[in-house]
């Protein structure tokens, strides 16, 4: 992993290099997080690159990506780690003899228990143990970057333990003793805001909120994305796109929507937006009828407008 | 920059309802540190990054910084839209008259328009303007101010120029008396900025203290009551979000816990467990919007509207001259644009409960059933109709409760035309609702017997 970042500029360009664009903020935030090892609790509607920027960042500091899905339900089992129960049985099982051989000399079943006690925690050993990413990001050999994307899925319950994670960067297995980490991981968080998060959590991350991008912006992904897209379609596409954010619509076009349309009118081998071309790829930017109904009908609105600058 | 700064614009983030705890405040320090102070759009953000935890507070956080860093960026681009004017430096004595200035006076008055405003800035980051509390201290901070800047020494200048008898020494005088006006002028437009900031925030938490308790009828006048309201009806929703989680857990499931444990050779490894039934309340409100109750109809429609994560279904019907279904309009607008809709359609005079409660029966038979609680807001001010209690009657039996609000003191319940007595037999509570404090401890009422 990278030890040194010298500027917020570098981790700007090294992004870019990588295809991911961003504006300053998000750089900044990135930069922040590796000096104050903080972690980083991303917001913003769908499709803004959310998860894209743990990746660009683990690129970044050439360390690699751990990442953690939430999902409703999902408990320490899953998240940190599990006892490999079949194999602790399995192998209890196919030692049977063996345990009886030592247990042969004993004479009182206290004895044996005593004896079995001492044998106990080759159960609970590190053979038995089945890391999940958490527990990984904890013990990896060099520095990681964590993802935990979708935290507000998870139930409140999990989010109040990831706390004392985020806190101290240890955990506590019962059976082998507390786990401190290594390497600090650099943690990003990503949220829909689907619930509110908890004031412990957001107090303990600094908070970057990606929007949609703004024009100028836009193109300059779309430009690294989608090179082959001739730039004056790409400037109508974007203005088009960033037309359709301005509706009142059940769900906004993101950045990923305008990648896909960008690939698609390559592939037609289209050189500029004309109604009956955009009627028929509407689909690829709007995934809810009623909004490319909506849009259906706003499109003279939008080539009038076009039309005189 | 020093620290001290930092300090004074956390305060004034907290004054402006920004939460910012110790721990948050230390790390935006460190991140200042770091990065420092200019650009002053990264110095923004650096600060935005560490402090402001939810979109939601961004535009507060953007007004406070613009306001707090003013000077910071007035030496950046000399104008920064100040009500003030900056000030020229006041003009030097004339040819060969008069005898000069002490020279700290001949300096501080010779300074151009931005070197001033430096000087002001300095000034101004000696005094501790958190402490200031009510608007008529401005004056004497001012004052401080000037002095701080050095105006003392003008100030005696002035004296003995005035006391001078030659002309020129007068003219000199007057000249420096109101260039002198021009500076406090600016010093004052600073100090009444440091106000809104710093000021301001004593005062709200007192505000808030006194709006909760007032009747909701003297609250539409105050616009910061949206917001309370909605903090309120948050806060409230995030406690019994909580307590809806932890209580989901049932007893053990044998028959699963069972099933799983023949994988492990008939050992019950994994213990699996019942889940409660989720949660399925449904909440049906009827409010009463002729002109006596419109207000506290609006608030209640507006609070059970904010806690769509822990009620999330909620049909409400409005009242007056008629009776209608209103959920639609509260899912599509803002309340006070969906108030508006709905009185246009049902008001006029005459409130008849009995009409209502008939109405609701009609159109609702099939949908209230054990999970249903009926809310009911209204003064039952019947108009000397007859009551048809027994329509209310044969809802509660049907639903699982039914709770009365009323904006009147229960001394007035049964005075003049209303008929409280006649309707609360079948209600599981009345209550007084005539301030969001009510509001508030009727709402956690109503979450706790849910389940």
């Amino acid at each position: 992993m990278k030890t040194r970042i010298d500027s917020v500029d570098d981790v700007t360009q090294s992004f870019a290099r990588q295809g991911y664009i961003c504006d300053q903020r998000t750089a900044l935030a990135v930069y922040l997080a590796a000096q104050l090892h903080k972690p980083v609790l991303v917001e913003g509607p769908p499709g803004v690159g959310k998860t894209e920027l743990a990746k660009a960042a683990a690129g970044f500091l050439e360390a690699p990506l751990i990442r953690l899905q939430c999902y409703e339900g999902l408990d320490e089992s899953r998240a940190l780690y599990e006892w490999k129960y079949g194999k602790q049985l399995l192998y209890t099982q196919l030692l049977r003899d063996k345990l009886s051989g030592v247990l042969a000399d004993t004479e009182s079943l206290e004895q044996s228990m005593h004896r079995l006690g001492d044998l106990g925690d080759a159960f609970y050993s590190e053979t038995f143990l089945e890391p999940r990413p958490l527990l990984r990001a904890l013990r990896a050999e060099e520095p990681v970057v964590l993802l935990i994307d979708e935290i507000d899925k998870a139930d409140q319950e999990f989010e109040a333990f990831l706390l004392e994670l985020l806190s101290d960067f240890q955990i506590s297995i019962p059976e082998m003793g507390t786990v401190r980490a290594r390497h600090q991981p650099l943690v990003f968080l990503t949220s829909n805001d689907q619930r509110e998060l908890s004031d412990a959590l957001k107090r303990r991350c600094l908070h970057l909120y990606i929007p949609y991008p703004d024009a100028a912006l836009e193109q300059r992904i779309l430009a690294e994305r989608v090179p082959e897209l001739d730039a004056e379609l790409r400037e109508q596409l974007v203005d088009f796109i960033q037309y359709l954010r301005e509706q009142d619509m059940k769900k906004l076009p993101a950045v990923s929507e305008s990648l896909d349309w960008a690939r698609a009118l390559v592939l037609l081998h289209a050189d500029s937006l004309e109604p009956e071309l955009v009627e028929q790829t509407l689909t690829l930017v709007l995934k809810n009828e009623q909004d490319a109904e909506l849009a259906r009908d706003l499109l003279p609105h939008w080539f009038r407008r076009r039309g005189a600058p | 920059m020093a620290a001290r700064r930092l300090h004074e614009f956390v305060r004034a983030l907290r004054g402006a309802g920004v939460r910012v705890s110790p721990v948050e405040a230390e790390e935006a320090f460190r991140a200042a540190a770091l990065l420092g102070y200019h650009p002053r759009d990264r110095f923004r953000e650096t600060l935005a990054l560490t402090l402001v935890k939810s979109q939601a507070e961004r535009p507060d956080f953007d007004a406070c910084f613009e306001a707090f860093f003013h000077f910071e960026d007035a030496d950046a681009d000399g104008s920064d839209g100040d009500s003030s004017d900056p000030v020229p430096a006041a003009p030097s004595a004339e040819e060969g008259g008069g005898e000069g200035l002490e020279p700290a006076a001949a300096a501080l008055a010779a300074q151009d328009p931005s070197r001033l405003d430096q000087t002001l800035a300095e000034a101004a980051a000696r005094i501790d303007f958190t402490a200031m509390q009510v608007i008529t201290q401005q004056g004497l901070y001012a004052r401080r101010l000037l002095m701080n800047m050095g105006m003392g020494a003008v100030d005696d200048e002035i004296l003995r120029l005035d006391a001078s008898p030659r002309g020129a020494d007068q003219r000199r005088a007057e000249q420096l008396r109101d260039w002198r006006s021009q500076v406090r002028e600016r010093a004052l437009a600073h100090v009444r900025r440091q106000f809104e900031l710093h000021g301001r925030a004593h005062g709200r938490a007192l505000r808030e203290h006194t709006l909760r308790a007032a009747p909701f009828r003297e609250l539409r006048e105050f616009q910061q009551v949206q917001e309370l309201v909605r903090r309120l009806a948050r806060r409230l929703a995030r406690s019994h979000q909580r307590r809806q989680k932890k209580a989901r857990r049932g007893a053990l499931d044998a028959r699963r816990t069972l099933a799983s444990s023949l994988r492990y050779n008939a050992v019950p490894v994994e213990l699996h467990w019942r889940q409660r039934r989720r949660l399925k309340a449904k909440v049906l409100v009827v409010c009463d919007v002729s002109s006596s109750v419109r207000d506290a109809a609006r608030f209640l429609l507006q609070f059970l509207y904010a806690m769509t994560d822990v009620l999330p279904r909620v049909r409400s019907f409005a009242f007056a001259a008629r009776f209608d279904e209103v959920t639609e309009d509260f899912d599509r607008y803002a309340p006070e644009v969906a108030v508006g809709r709905i009185l246009d359609r049902v008001s006029g005079s005459g409130t008849d409960y009995g009409t209502m409660f008939q109405e609701l029966e009609a159109r609702c038979r099939g949908e209230i059933d054990r999970q249903t609680t009926v809310i009911i807001l209204g003064d039952a001010r019947n108009n000397d109709l007859p009551a048809g209690e027994r329509h209310l009657a044969d809802i509660a039996r049907r639903a699982r409760q039914v709770f009365w609000l009323n904006p009147e003191p229960p001394s007035r319940w049964n005075s003049g035309d209303a008929i409280m007595a006649r309707y609360q037999p079948y209600c599981r509570a009345a209550r007084r609702c005539a301030s969001l404090n009510d509001l508030s401890r009727f709402t956690d009422e109503l979450l706790r017997r849910l389940d």
